[in-house]
């Protein structure tokens, strides 16, 4: 456990060194803006730049809630543009160290393998999650700004379950980078994945029960009105984390 | 202290280590040398816990060495650290995850930094350090712990001339209290550090070469002699395949088949060549390596 702390905290000192925690943090509180600027000032942007002649405005339609500006933010910009970027962070957390030797003069001290790879897990977690914290907070702000109020207590639960969908993509890089040694390979297969759940959770009622992005649709539903806590859910989510590292723990061990 | 039964390690289909038998007694100092692919890193590689392997043992003690991780120390081939942090925060990192106390790493650093020639470079980022100060600080996180058993994967390979020196010293220094196995292919930098040598190919140990045994190769013959009058005529002997000239009195002579010293000396005589001393040729340790190498 000690060690896992030590670990841990060269993991988060690291991130400070190399100013992750600032710049992860600076994109994706510019994310969290961008979208309730763009759905505030869509008819000033389209104005400016659109074809007058070919755009047409329903002065009818509906003016969307702040729930649905927020909603929109994590579903388009945080979990397309910021898990891309997010990943591509990752994508060296295992073969930096591989790479360099640092895995082995760490494995090769009375650490345990798997003490080596939860704090990779822990501690790129702990840095994600802080970054995201900032940005869906500076989102709140902005969004309760511009479209009117809805529950902080709503946006932690979110929070919440967002942050076992992080957690699973971390173990995910892991998997992956026990697998494969180049790091842009690592970051395209890991994107793949994540897509390719985040699709299937869309794709099919039945098989959405069991991966992983279904922690996605529960965490969005803490934000509407739909107090649905899918426990089954959760457990999937981190079930297949802790499998994950499992399993990249027992490759790790052939190569 | 440490024993190896049948170790056998499959990497990528490819068997890297195939029944590897060695033992190594407290405080010797021994070398793991063989041409390259040998096995020489897998081999260090399972015996630091950083591969497992299919079959056999590696026992420390009558114990399986992964118990013993407190108890050795590793130096590996590429050695990199994190280059943000500086000399002493790797130390305390690497301390710590020894299990040492953070207060009782901080009081070593110094001795340790000024014993493997990085002294007043504690501050120093890693990313500041050329390729032998990181070889050295490498060597420091080696030691820092105290092991009792130090294994060391090319520790010469980016060092300068005064940088080996410094290290053969540290070795000479550590070898009285620590068992050290050195992995290389550079033979004159252990030669005067290793007392045994054990030789690999192919994921085999093919053989020992003790350093403290003199080699002598009995199919050349040593000869001082007293003026090299009539010399050439030795060439002219079936026997003499050729006749160097080392030195205005010495020379050597080559055969194809081992010399009786008695016979050579007759010889000499024959054509008035007086001897003052003869003896057989003495094989360096690498002689001695590229012939068991290139035998088997």
């Amino acid at each position: 456990m000690n060690n896992l702390f030590i670990l841990v905290r060269a993991e988060l000192a690291e991130a400070l060194k190399e100013y992750k925690f600032i710049w992860l943090t600076l994109f994706f509180s510019t994310l969290g803006v961008t979208q309730p600027l763009i759905n505030k000032y869509m008819d000033v942007i389209l104005n400016h730049i659109g074809d007058t002649a070919g755009i047409v405005i329903d002065p009818n339609r509906q003016v969307p809630n702040a729930t649905d500006v927020f909603l929109s933010t994590i579903s388009g910009q945080f979990n397309q543009i910021g898990l891309i970027i997010l990943i591509i962070s990752f994508m060296g957390l295992i073969a930096t160290d591989r790479n360099s030797g640092m895995q082995d003069f760490i494995l090769t001290r009375p650490v345990s393998l798997y003490s080596y790879l939860y704090s990779k897990l822990i501690g790129h977690w702990l840095i994600s999650m802080f970054s995201i914290s900032v940005g869906v907070l500076v989102s709140y702000l902005y969004t309760v700004y511009l479209f009117g109020t809805f529950s902080f207590l709503k946006l932690l639960g979110f929070l919440v379950l967002y942050s076992l969908w992080i957690l699973y993509l971390i173990s995910l890089v892991i998997l992956i980078s026990t697998f494969v040694k180049n790091q842009i390979l690592i970051a395209i297969l890991t994107i793949t994945f994540a897509f390719f759940w985040i699709f299937t959770k869309n794709f099919s009622h039945a098989l959405s029960q069991i991966v992983p992005a279904k922690i996605l649709t529960l965490a969005e539903h803490q934000l509407l009105d739909l107090h649905e806590l899918n426990y089954v859910s959760v457990f999937i989510c981190l079930m297949l984390t802790v499998l994950n590292i499992s399993w990249a723990g027992a490759k790790f061990n052939k190569f | 202290m440490i024993i190896i039964d049948n170790l056998h390690k499959t990497l990528e289909n490819r068997k890297i280590l195939k029944g590897i038998n060695l033992s190594i007694a407290e405080n010797e100092c021994v070398g793991l040398i063989g041409p390259n692919g040998a096995g020489k890193t897998t081999l260090i590689k399972c015996m630091t816990g950083i591969l497992s392997y299919e079959n056999g043992s590696i026992r420390m003690d009558s114990q399986p060495i992964e118990q013993h991780k407190k108890d050795i120390g590793y130096l590996s081939q590429y050695t990199d650290f994190k280059a943000w942090m500086t000399c002493r925060e790797s130390l305390l990192f690497f301390g710590q995850l020894s299990g040492l106390e953070k207060k009782l790493v901080q009081k070593r650093i110094p001795t340790l930094l000024e014993e493997v020639g990085l002294f007043g470079k504690d501050h120093f980022k890693v990313e500041q350090l050329s390729g032998g100060m990181k070889q050295r600080l490498g060597v420091a996180q080696a030691i820092l712990h105290n092991p009792r058993l130090l294994i060391l994967d090319e520790p010469m390979s980016s060092l300068d001339p005064i940088g080996r020196n410094e290290m053969k010293k540290l070795m000479e220094r550590l070898k009285l209290h620590t068992t050290i196995l050195i992995s290389t292919h550079i033979l004159d930098d252990t030669g005067e550090i290793c007392d045994r040598y054990i030789i690999m190919k192919n994921g085999q140990v093919i053989g020992n070469i003790n350093s403290q045994l003199q080699h002598v190769d009995r199919r050349k013959v040593l000869l001082q002699v007293k003026d090299m009058k009539n010399i050439d005529r030795l060439k002219m002997h079936s026997d003499f395949e050729s006749v160097q000239f080392l030195s205005p009195h010495t020379i050597l002579l080559s055969g194809d088949k081992e010399f009786v010293l008695k016979n050579v000396i007759k010889a000499c005589t024959a054509q008035s060549i007086e001897v003052i001393t003869i003896g057989f040729h003495q094989k360096d340790l690498e002689q001695v390596f590229i012939e068991m190498v290139s035998e088997i």
